[in-house]
């Protein structure tokens, strides 16, 4: 005569903890998803007064596209953390534009600094040929919109 | 006496109980190091070196950018010009543009003027949706 269920009781073992064999599993998920993300900061930072607009779109160019081109308030130019002189800019974009036909200038200008720089800027990125500029801005909001 | 044997068991597996912490090591290494791309602005492409075009009075407005930030308005063919608040920009443009898609919206900048004004008008020219933009240095 069989016995019901083979005569062995079903253990009935719930665990109150954490399962730990999957925390690997998670945090290994977690680390790919941000060693492909990460873009290491390939320059400085410099001290801005940013200009805001509130048309201002995000770039879908890749970040190896992006040439940042930094005005100072004091007027100076920084092209890769290298001060560059005004009359020399095209030299510095020309080869780089050689390299890379898609790129795409973002000039990243304080807020202060006077317009006939931005203009000079502009000259020498149309003797280098790399027409394609953006004129990098913040969001603006709304509410600081009413106060300019 | 009891003599007991002690077990010499050594695992040949790999100790998966330290692999998370060895991960999140990782994890919290690259978590701090990751730039997000925030590269955002107002994009236009430059006229090409000596490519002077003629273009129609009729077809220009200008937004003449004045050192203290105030805008004046002047229509191509006309030497009037009229003052416009900042906010005003981008409906003037827009009622203009309905009447002429062709427009092409010149924006002239004093050269002692600051980049944020540009920059503010600029920004309205793009919300009225203009597709043709000129940037111009203003000459006395």
């Amino acid at each position: 005569m069989a016995i019901k269920d083979s005569g062995f009781k079903k253990k009935q073992g719930s665990d109150s903890g954490i399962p730990t064999s999957s925390m690997a599993d998670i945090a290994f998920l977690l680390l790919i998803f941000f060693m492909v993300t990460t873009v290491f900061r390939t320059e400085k930072t410099r001290q801005i007064e940013w200009t805001e607009a509130e048309s201002s779109q995000k770039l879908e160019e890749k970040r190896r596209d992006i040439l940042h081109v930094w005005i100072e308030r004091s007027g100076e130019v920084y092209i890769n953390d290298q001060l560059v002189p005004i009359d020399q800019i095209s030299d510095v974009i020309r080869p780089i534009y050689g390299d890379n036909r898609q790129l795409v200038i973002a000039l990243r200008g304080d807020a202060q600094v006077s317009y006939d720089q931005i203009n000079l800027i502009a000259e020498e990125l149309q003797e280098a040929g790399s027409v394609r500029v953006t004129f990098a801005t913040r969001m603006e909001q709304r509410a600081n919109r009413a106060r300019r | 006496m009891a003599v007991m044997k002690r077990k010499q068991k050594v695992s040949d597996e790999i100790p998966t109980s330290s692999m998370a912490d060895i991960a999140f090591l990782l994890l919290v290494f690259f978590l701090t190091t990751t730039v997000f791309n925030d590269e955002q602005g107002l994009s236009i492409v430059l006229p090409e070196r000596a490519e002077d075009m003629d273009v129609s009075a009729r077809n220009l407005i200008f937004f003449i950018v004045q050192p203290d930030g105030r805008v004046d308005v002047r229509r191509g063919e006309s030497e009037q010009v009229q003052p416009v608040a900042y906010n005003q920009v981008a409906a003037v443009l827009r009622a203009e543009l309905a009447g002429n898609p062709n427009l092409i919206a010149a924006i002239q900048t004093h050269p002692g003027a600051a980049y944020r004004h540009m920059v503010n008008v600029l920004d309205e020219v793009k919300q009225a949706g203009a597709e043709r933009i000129s940037l111009q240095e203003l000459e006395n």
